[in-house]
């Protein structure tokens, strides 16, 4: 996970559900085809949140980690 | 004396001094904001008697769009907020609610009143007008996608964007949640002002109450209201099919029953799909020259089937008017052919 480089960030620490899942979708939208996003959250639910989310918006979940109350996420945005 | 502009101090100082203020006069309909024009018992909606479109029953729609913010969510709004006012939640706060539209238009009138930030959280499929007013009236708007709570209830996720705003450890309490679909003010809106204006109205003889399921509010308070006068007092709730696209209204099994709603009050559910929904719409735009929502169709539709000797005296609610729905009803006219 650490090898993968990231494009951009997003800090959705302290946000509860779907808030992150909201400002991710945001986020997205702003990236290029190919480019790499890194979110960071505090909320459990995000650990089932975001592997639907990305299968459900055709992009990919590169990375899905829990370390001690932090979940972090690679997503690679996807051609439409 | 030619026309001044003066202060509003001033003016009001030069009041006092001669005497003559014009205040507020509500017999001759004056008015000192526009918060006085919302409905309550001195000053109801109309009811306006179906007389094409009904099939036999006499039946009565009360106008709930001659609210000043175009709907029946005007009640709703004035006393969600009052009641956060009353227990002292409102003290220093924005404000973010879930709405499909018009408690939003609603709130974001009364929040550009006093100044308070508004969030709105709406769901897809909201008319584009609606999105536009709420914009006009200065509340952030943020559309929820279906697929946005892919884990839970997906029809629900502007209720849930709305409760993470209001209760993320990031926001440190900065967001009110007036919550429509949980609040007792929204049953009391109706309790207090809603019911009883339909029973004065009718001067009691009121037999049949029919309105939609949505945050339940209406049909909560204004039936419990009728069963206290009169436990013979049928109450008819309208719910549209899984997958509706009727904005305002619910489907139960679909979406989480809001936890104000009390079946208890409720005599019969009459099941609508959309496309007889619409068809009465075209009807009362038509032949009633009622320029009504869509939910509005629903609900004279449902009334248009009751058995016109046991329903008695029905009263339905229009909850809000088309005027708002121009985008949604193009696609029935589109349906109806280009002009010769």
């Amino acid at each position: 996970m650490i090898d993968i480089r990231w494009d951009a960030e997003l800090d959705c620490t302290g946000l509860l559900c779907p808030l992150p899942v909201y400002r991710t979708s945001q986020a997205i939208a702003r990236l290029e085809a190919g480019q790499v996003l890194r979110i960071e959250c505090t909320d459990p639910g995000s650990l089932a949140d975001f592997p639907a989310f990305a299968r459900q918006r055709g992009h990919a979940l590169l990375a899905a980690q829990d370390q001690g109350g932090r979940q972090v996420f690679l997503i690679r945005k996807e051609a439409a | 004396m030619g026309v001044t502009t003066a202060l509003p101090g001033r003016t009001n100082a030069r009041r006092r001094r001669t005497g003559s203020p014009l205040g507020p006069d509500p017999e001759r309909r004056r008015y000192g904001g526009v918060r006085e024009l919302i409905a309550g018992l001195r000053n109801p909606t109309p009811l306006v008697r179906l007389n094409r479109v009904a099939g036999g029953v006499d039946a009565y729609l009360k106008l709930e769009w001659m609210n000043p913010f175009g709907s029946i969510k005007d009640r709703t709004a004035h006393y969600l907020l009052e009641g956060l006012r009353r227990r002292g939640e409102l003290d220093g706060r924005e404000l973010v609610e879930a709405t499909s539209g018009n408690t939003g238009i609603a709130l974001a009138a009364l929040a550009a009143l006093e100044g308070i930030p508004l969030t709105v959280t709406i769901p897809s499929g909201v008319p584009q007008e609606k999105l536009v007013l709420l914009r006009m009236l200065g509340a952030t708007v943020m559309a929820t996608p279906d697929d946005l709570c892919p884990v839970d209830n997906p029809r629900d996720g502007a209720i849930a964007l709305a409760r993470a705003i209001a209760d993320s450890p990031a926001h440190r309490g900065r967001y009110a949640m007036p919550n429509q679909y949980a609040s007792p003010d929204n049953v009391r809106a109706h309790y207090e002002t809603t019911g009883p204006e339909i029973w004065e109205q009718t001067e009691g003889r009121v037999r049949t109450f029919v309105a939609g399921y949505g945050t339940c509010g209406t049909i909560t308070g204004v039936g419990r209201f009728l069963k206290e006068r009169d436990p013979g007092i049928r109450v008819v709730a309208v719910e549209p099919q899984r997958g509706h696209r009727l904005p305002g209204l619910k489907n139960l099994e679909e979406a989480k029953a809001p936890a104000i709603l009390d079946r208890s009050v409720i005599d019969d559910v009459v099941r609508v799909d959309d496309e007889p929904a619409y068809a009465m719409a075209r009807r009362l735009f038509r032949e009633e020259a009622l320029i009504v929502g869509p939910s509005t169709g629903a609900i004279a539709h449902a009334i248009a089937g009751l058995e016109p000797e046991g329903a008695g005296l029905v009263v339905g609610i229009s909850p809000d008017s088309g005027h708002q729905y121009a985008s949604f009803y193009a696609s029935l006219v589109e349906q109806e052919g280009a002009v010769p």
